[in-house]
C-alpha cells in the first residue's frame, strides 16, 4: 500500500509540476499530503489481509452428518469472513458450506443432505476482509474416517440383590440419540469405568455391544462413581459421559467362592500328583528314609505257627524238642558240630573264652555276648540240619535275610562224603537247598551224629520261663549274626580264591577270630558209611585253611590230651572236584604240635578284632616253623591255638 | 480335569457354533451363523486393510500429495453403490448381496496381485506382507460364506455379469519410484474404502434379515 501510495505520488507531482505553475502545484501537494498521511494512518492501525486460516477437524457423531471446525488466523485488524467451500470426489462443482450456525461459531455443519459417505470431500476455507483474502490448506476427508460419537446417554445404577444369587450392581445406558443402531447403520461399542470415590484409579471394563452391565466386586460402605463411553465399529471413541455415583449398601456380602473352588481343585490335584508320586516311588522313599528293619529270622521260626499260637510246634520247629525244656535240652548246648566216630567223640568249641575249663561240653553260652555267635550260628545251622532226622522236624525253615526260594520241605542230605565236600561260597547264609554250611569232613568211619549247638536255642530252652524274651534276645542275635555271614557271603565266587577272600572277610566282620565257611553243600551219598567232618577253624592271609580235628565229647585238652595217631585231621586240600567239592588229605601234625604251640601262646590273648591277622601271622609263623614230614604242608592244627585264647 | 472344571467355571456362556464338515452336502448352517461369520470376515478384513494403509501412508506417502491423485481413481467406482445411510435401506437385500458379490469378485485379482507385489518389494515390512495375504485368504472366504447367503436368501440368481476389471498391474510394477508407490497408495485406499463398504453392507442385512431392524 505505501509503494503503491509513493508510486501513485511520483506521476502525480509529475504532472502537477509540469503543467501547473504555483498553484497548482499546492493543492496537489495537500492532496498528496492527504493521501499519505490517509495511508499511514492506515499502516499504523495494523490493517492488513487475514492470515491463513487452518481447518483444525472434522467429526461426524453418526456417520450420517458431519462438522468441520477451523481456526483463524490473523485478522488483519478487519473484520475478517470465513467461507468455507468443497468439493466432492467425482464432481466438478464447488460448493459452500450449507450451515455455520449449527455447530457453533468458526465451524461448517454438512447436514444428511449435504454428506455423501465413501467419496472424497475437498474442503477449504477462505478468509476475507477489506484488505485482501487468503485461504486454507485443502483438507481431504471421507466421512467414514472422521466418525466420533457422543457420549452413552441416560446412565442408570442400581444395586441388586436377587435371592440366592450373588448381589451386584446393574449398570445401564442408552446409545447417544442421534445414532441408528436398530437398523444395523451403525455398530457401537461401549466401555465402562467406575471407581470408589476416594480411590485415584479408575476400573475400566469393556462391555461390547450390549448397553448394561453387571458389577460384582464392590466393596460395601463405600460410594462408587461410574462413567461409559462408546466407539463405532470402526471410529474414535467418544468422552467419557456424565459421572453417576451409587452408593454401595454395608449389608453387601463378598464371598466370592470362585477363588475357594480353584483353591480346592488345585489342592486335590497336588494331593493327587502327591499320593501318585509316593505310589511310584513310595517304596524306594520309604526305603530311603525308614531303611527296612531286618525281620527277625530265626532258623526254624515259623511265623504261622506263632500265629496259631502252637507253642509246642514253634518252639519244635526252632530245634526244641519240647517246651519247657526238659533234659533233652542238654544236647542242644552242644557248641558246635559234632562228628563221631562213635558216639563218645565230640568236637571241642572253637574258642573257649567264654568257657573256661570248657573246652568241650557244651555250655549254655551267655546269650548277651556276641563273641563267636557268628560261628556258632554257622556252625548250628548246618548241624541243626544234619540233626538226626527223628530229632526235629523235618520241615522247619528260617525266614531269611535274602529272598530265596525256601525250601522247607526238603530234607537236607546231611551226609556228603568226605571226599566230596561241596564248597561254594555263596548264595545266602541261610540253609536252603541251596546254600548249607558244611564242614571239613573226618574220614571216620562209623555212624555221626549232627548236634546242633544252638546256643540260642539252648537260652530258648532255658528261659522257660520268658519264651517271648528269649525269642526276642534271640532274634535279636541271630539277627545279627545272620546280617554278618549273610553279608560277607552274599557275593559269591566260586573257587578257592573267591571263598578265602569270604573268609578273610568273615574274619574281620566276626569279632572272634573262627569263622565258620559257608560251604554249600552237594552231597551224594558216595560211600556207604557216613563220612566224618572237621570244622575249619581258620584261614590265614596265605590262604590255608587250617582246620580242626574232631574232638572228644568228654572234653578232653585237645592239644595234650590226644592221641595222634587216633587223630587224623584233614587239614590239606588236594584238590577241588566238581567245582563245588574239597578233597581233602588227611594230614597228622600232631607231632609238630608242640613246636607249634609256643608261637602260638605267645600270641596275645586278647580277642580283639584284629586278632584275626595276628593270629593269621602267628600261623603262618607258627606254619613256617612247624614244617612237618610232607614238607611244605602249610597247614596246622588250630587246637594248638586253643590255649592262647584261654 | 481341572480343564473341565476350568470351563464348568469361567466359561458360561458358551455358545457353540454348529460346524458343516465340508463336503456334506445336506448340510446347512442357519443363516444366522452365516450372518455371524460373514460380518466377522469382513470386520477383520476391514481393520487389516485399514491398519495396512495407514502404516504405508506413514512410510511412504508423506508429503508426496497422493491424496490428491487419488481421486475418482478406485476401479470399482464404476458400481452403482449405496452412498448414505438412505440409499443403503431402499435398496433391495438382494441386490444389496449382488453388489457385495461384484465388489468381492472385482478384488481376487487385485489382492493376488498386491501379494506377490509386496512379496517382491524389498523394501517392504514383514507385516504388510503377512497382512496382505491374509486379507487375500479371508476374503476368499468371505465370498464362499456371501454365496451361501445368496443360496438362502435368493436362491436361483444368476450369476453376477458385472465385474469390474483392475488394469493398473503396470503401474504397480513401474520403474519409477513415485508412480510405483502411488500405485500401491491407490491400491491401499480403495481397499481400505470397499472393504468398509462391504463390511457396512453386511451389517445392515444382519439387522435387515436376521433381526428385522431391530438390532
Amino acid at each position: 500500500m505505501a509503494d503503491f501510495a509513493r508510486r501513485q505520488k511520483k506521476p502525480l507531482i509529475h504532472c502537477l509540476s509540469q503543467e501547473k505553475g504555483a498553484n497548482m502545484k499546492g493543492n496537489v501537494v495537500s492532496t498528496t499530503a492527504l493521501v499519505l498521511l490517509f495511508l499511514n494512518i492506515s499502516l499504523l492501525n495494523g490493517q492488513s489481509p487475514p492470515g491463513k486460516p487452518e481447518i483444525v477437524k472434522c467429526r461426524s457423531p453418526d456417520k450420517e452428518t458431519f462438522t468441520c471446525w477451523w481456526k483463524p488466523g490473523t485478522d488483519g485488524g478487519l473484520p475478517t469472513n470465513y467461507s468455507l467451500t468443497y468439493q466432492r470426489e467425482g464432481e466438478k462443482t464447488r460448493y459452500e458450506c450449507p450451515d455455520y450456525i449449527t455447530s457453533g461459531p468458526n465451524s461448517c455443519f454438512f447436514s444428511q443432505k449435504h454428506t455423501t459417505i465413501w467419496k472424497i470431500y475437498i474442503i477449504t476455507v477462505n478468509a476475507t476482509n477489506r484488505m485482501g483474502s487468503s485461504a486454507s490448506d485443502p483438507l481431504y476427508i471421507d466421512v467414514i474416517y472422521i466418525v466420533e460419537p457422543e457420549p452413552p446417554q441416560n446412565l442408570t445404577l442400581e444395586v441388586k440383590q436377587p435371592k440366592d444369587k450373588k448381589p451386584y450392581l446393574l449398570i445401564k445406558w442408552f446409545p447417544p440419540t442421534v445414532i441408528d443402531v436398530r437398523t444395523g447403520w451403525f455398530t457401537m461399542e461401549y466401555e465402562v469405568r467406575l471407581k470408589p470415590t476416594e480411590a485415584d484409579e479408575w476400573e475400566v471394563h469393556f462391555a461390547g455391544q450390549q448397553t448394561h452391565f453387571k458389577v460384582f466386586s464392590l466393596y460395601p460402605g463405600h460410594r462408587y462413581l461410574v462413567q461409559t463411553r462408546c466407539k463405532p465399529d470402526h471410529g474414535y471413541w467418544s468422552k467419557w459421559g456424565l459421572e453417576s455415583s451409587i452408593e454401595i449398601p454395608s449389608d453387601f456380602p463378598t464371598k466370592d467362592t470362585t477363588v475357594w473352588i480353584f483353591v480346592a481343585v488345585l489342592s486335590a490335584v497336588i494331593c493327587l500328583v502327591m499320593v501318585l508320586a509316593v505310589a511310584l516311588k513310595g517304596y524306594s522313599m520309604m526305603t530311603c528314609i525308614f531303611p527296612p528293619v531286618p525281620g527277625p529270622k530265626i532258623k526254624g521260626f515259623d511265623a504261622h505257627l506263632l500265629e496259631k499260637g502252637k507253642s509246642e510246634e514253634l518252639l519244635s520247629a526252632l530245634g526244641c524238642q519240647d517246651f519247657p525244656p526238659t533234659s533233652d535240652c542238654e544236647d542242644l548246648l552242644v557248641d558246635f558240630l559234632e562228628v563221631y566216630d562213635n558216639e563218645d567223640e565230640q568236637l571241642m568249641p572253637p574258642h573257649s573264652k567264654d568257657y573256661p575249663g570248657q573246652g568241650v561240653k557244651p555250655t549254655h553260652l551267655d546269650p548277651d555276648s556276641d563273641s563267636g555267635h557268628g560261628s556258632y550260628d554257622s556252625h548250628s545251622l548246618l548241624s541243626e540240619k544234619c540233626e538226626d532226622p527223628h530229632a526235629y522236624p523235618s520241615t522247619f525253615h528260617i525266614p531269611e535275610v535274602n529272598e530265596k526260594p525256601e525250601n522247607p520241605e526238603e530234607n537236607i542230605p546231611c551226609i556228603p562224603d568226605p571226599q566230596s565236600i561241596s564248597k561254594e561260597g555263596n548264595g545266602p547264609y541261610f540253609p536252603t537247598d541251596e546254600s548249607k554250611s558244611s564242614t571239613w569232613p573226618l574220614p571216620q568211619p562209623g555212624q555221626h551224629i549232627f548236634r546242633s549247638p544252638y546256643h540260642s536255642i539252648a537260652d530258648v530252652c532255658k528261659l522257660a520261663g520268658d519264651p517271648a524274651g528269649a525269642l526276642a534276645s534271640l532274634l535279636d542275635k541271630a539277627e545279627k549274626d545272620i546280617l554278618k555271614s549273610s553279608k560277607t557271603f552274599e557275593t559269591g565266587g566260586e573257587g578257592k580264591v573267591d571263598e578265602q577272600k569270604e573268609m578273610e572277610d568273615a574274619h574281620s566282620e566276626t569279632k572272634q577270630d573262627a569263622s565258620w565257611p559257608l560251604l554249600r553243600e552237594k552231597a551224594p551219598l558216595i560211600h556207604g558209611k557216613p563220612p566224618d567232618y572237621v570244622a575249619v577253624h581258620k584261614v590265614n592271609q596265605d590262604g590255608v585253611l587250617s582246620l580242626y580235628p574232631k574232638q572228644n565229647e568228654n572234653g578232653h585238652q585237645p592239644e595234650k590230651s590226644r592221641a595222634p595217631e587216633g587223630n587224623k585231621e584233614y587239614a590239606k586240600v588236594s584238590g577241588v572236584m566238581e567245582s563245588n567239592i574239597l578233597v581233602l588229605v588227611p594230614h597228622a601234625q600232631a607231632t609238630n604240635m608242640a613246636l607249634c604251640e609256643e608261637p602260638a601262646k605267645k600270641a596275645p590273648p586278647s580277642l580283639e578284632q584284629n586278632q584275626s591277622e595276628k593270629d593269621r601271622a602267628s600261623l603262618t609263623a607258627a606254619s613256617s616253623n612247624c614244617r612237618g614230614p610232607l614238607g611244605g604242608l602249610d597247614y596246622l592244627d588250630p587246637t594248638g591255638f586253643v590255649h592262647s585264647f584261654h | 480335569m481341572l480343564l473341565v472344571v476350568w470351563n464348568l467355571l469361567f466359561c458360561q456362556n458358551v455358545h457353540s457354533l454348529p460346524i458343516c464338515p465340508s463336503g456334506a452336502a445336506n448340510c446347512q448352517v442357519s443363516l444366522r451363523d452365516l450372518f455371524d461369520r460373514v460380518v466377522m470376515l469382513s470386520h477383520y478384513i476391514h481393520s487389516l486393510s485399514s491398519e495396512m494403509f495407514i502404516d504405508f501412508d506413514k512410510r511412504y506417502a508423506q508429503g508426496r500429495g497422493f491424496i490428491a491423485k487419488a481421486i475418482n481413481s478406485c476401479h470399482t467406482s464404476s458400481l452403482a453403490t449405496p452412498e448414505d445411510k438412505e440409499q443403503a435401506q431402499q435398496i433391495p437385500p438382494e441386490i444389496l448381496l449382488k453388489l457385495i458379490l461384484s465388489m468381492l469378485y472385482a478384488w481376487n485379482d487385485p489382492l493376488y496381485q498386491l501379494v506377490t507385489e509386496v512379496g517382491g518389494m524389498q523394501e517392504a515390512p514383514d507385516a504388510m506382507l503377512s497382512r496382505a495375504k491374509e486379507i487375500e485368504i479371508q476374503n476368499r472366504r468371505l465370498l464362499e460364506g456371501i454365496e451361501k447367503i445368496v443360496g438362502q436368501v435368493h436362491p436361483g440368481v444368476k450369476e453376477n455379469d458385472v465385474f469390474s476389471v483392475w488394469s493398473q498391474l503396470p503401474s504397480l510394477q513401474a520403474a519409477d519410484e513415485d508412480s510405483r508407490l502411488f500405485a500401491f497408495y491407490n491400491l491401499l485406499h480403495c481397499l481400505r474404502r470397499d472393504s468398509h463398504k462391504v463390511d457396512n453392507y453386511l451389517k445392515l442385512l444382519k439387522c435387515r434379515i436376521i433381526y428385522d431392524n431391530n438390532c
